[in-house]
């Protein structure tokens, strides 16, 4: 090989081995910068939850204060009235909005659940909650409206508009946003879920009452 | 030879493809979840493997950096990045489904929005989340291996030349 030849392959070498550099350098910044952009987004996830997040002290209406039992029973097919009348547990009501999507449009259990809080604020939890699932409405339909939730409430004796006003404002859809996240804390996802003392305990009567004793 | 070329011709158009399908199975699942960041956290905590804290904050992360992954596949930037990120996110999401599964818990996966409590009357479907996850886990390991597609933004990025050092 001539000197000349030598002289042009080794500029090639080098030129092939300057670009390569070149390459992996720029690979190693876009990497960085798309790594950047996913970590990002989690964080960017991360600040909108947290503005999203209902105030903790929210307004708790009166029928809905303790828990001193420690029964914790999901709405589902475990009567527990009879409980109620022997007094063997106090039972507390704690509306949670787990189906919330499955309405369509979205949001009706929050609708519903706080406007339940509201028949709480005028003494008449019991019979509102019993009134709203005599017309529980199929999964994937709209719900009862605002109009009918007021309507609902004329029935059972709340006819003032301080009720109206505090269904349609939707003012305790914060209490149920607070309800349905501490539900999650103790691990109720799904309908039945039945705890005693914090355990678990299948959703049927008998184990209820054997756990109860 | 010509079956060589063949693939050498059809494979990065088949990754092509890849890409394009993982980027919209991932903008579908994180779009269905980002106007509820709330129920997200419920459907992570609903696979009870980490307190409700830790749940919560990885089901607000989760749906933005699904976005923001499509966002990278479908454009085709940092392509071997991005496809190893959802490699790594769909190992993760089978070993949760497995998990729920072997606990006999029964649950919504809320892969796609939802979560938790299942619909009426529906049963938990883990074989097929699994083989769906396990087919979306495939095209993301060829598409790993195969990092310089057709119409992407790396052929830009990164010059045209092969394989070699792709991100």
């Amino acid at each position: 090989m001539s000197s000349r030849a030598k002289a042009k392959q080794a500029n090639r070498i080098v030129r092939e081995q300057l670009a390569a550099e070149q390459r992996r350098r720029r690979t190693t910044v876009v990497s960085i910068v798309a790594a950047a952009v996913l970590v990002l987004a989690g964080l960017i996830g991360f600040g909108v939850y947290l503005n999203q997040k209902p105030p903790s002290d929210v307004a708790v209406p009166a029928h809905s204060t303790s828990d001193h039992t420690g029964i914790q029973v999901s709405s589902g097919p475990v009567p527990v009235d009879h409980l109620v009348a022997k007094k063997k547990i106090t039972l507390v009501y704690h509306p949670i909005a787990i189906l919330n999507d499955r309405s369509n449009p979205p949001g009706y259990s929050v609708r519903a659940g706080s406007a339940a809080g509201c028949a709480s604020a005028a003494g008449r939890f019991l019979e509102y909650t019993k009134a709203l699932y005599s017309k529980q409405p199929e999964e994937g339909s709209a719900g009862l409206s605002d109009d009918e939730l007021v309507q609902l409430g004329t029935g059972i004796g709340l006819s003032d508009s301080g009720f109206a006003q505090c269904v349609r404002a939707e003012t305790y859809s914060a209490w149920m946003a607070n309800n349905t996240d501490a539900a999650a804390a103790k691990n109720i996802n799904e309908t039945p879920t039945l705890l005693v003392k914090g355990k678990p305990v299948t959703a049927t009567v008998q184990a209820l009452r054997s756990a109860v004793g | 030879m010509a079956y060589q070329r063949l693939t050498i011709v059809i494979r990065p158009w088949l990754a092509t493809g890849a890409r394009l399908v993982l980027a919209v199975v991932f903008a579908l699942a994180g779009w269905a979840k980002v106007s509820d960041l709330a129920g997200s956290g419920r459907a992570v905590n609903a696979y009870q493997l980490m307190p409700f804290g830790v749940a919560r904050v990885i089901g607000a992360a989760l749906p933005f950096v699904e976005l923001a992954l499509a966002v990278l596949l479908l454009v085709g930037l940092a392509t071997r990045l991005a496809a190893g990120f959802a490699a790594g996110l769909l190992t993760v999401f089978l070993v949760g489904i497995s998990s729920v599964w072997a606990r006999g818990l029964s649950i919504d996966c809320g892969c796609f929005g939802g979560g938790g409590q299942l619909a009426a009357g529906a049963h938990p479907n883990y074989f097929w989340d699994l083989v769906r996850d396990l087919a979306l886990l495939a095209l993301a390991v060829f598409l790993f291996l195969t990092p310089r597609t057709p119409v992407s933004v790396d052929n830009y990025v990164l010059g045209t030349t092969a394989d070699e050092g792709a991100a």
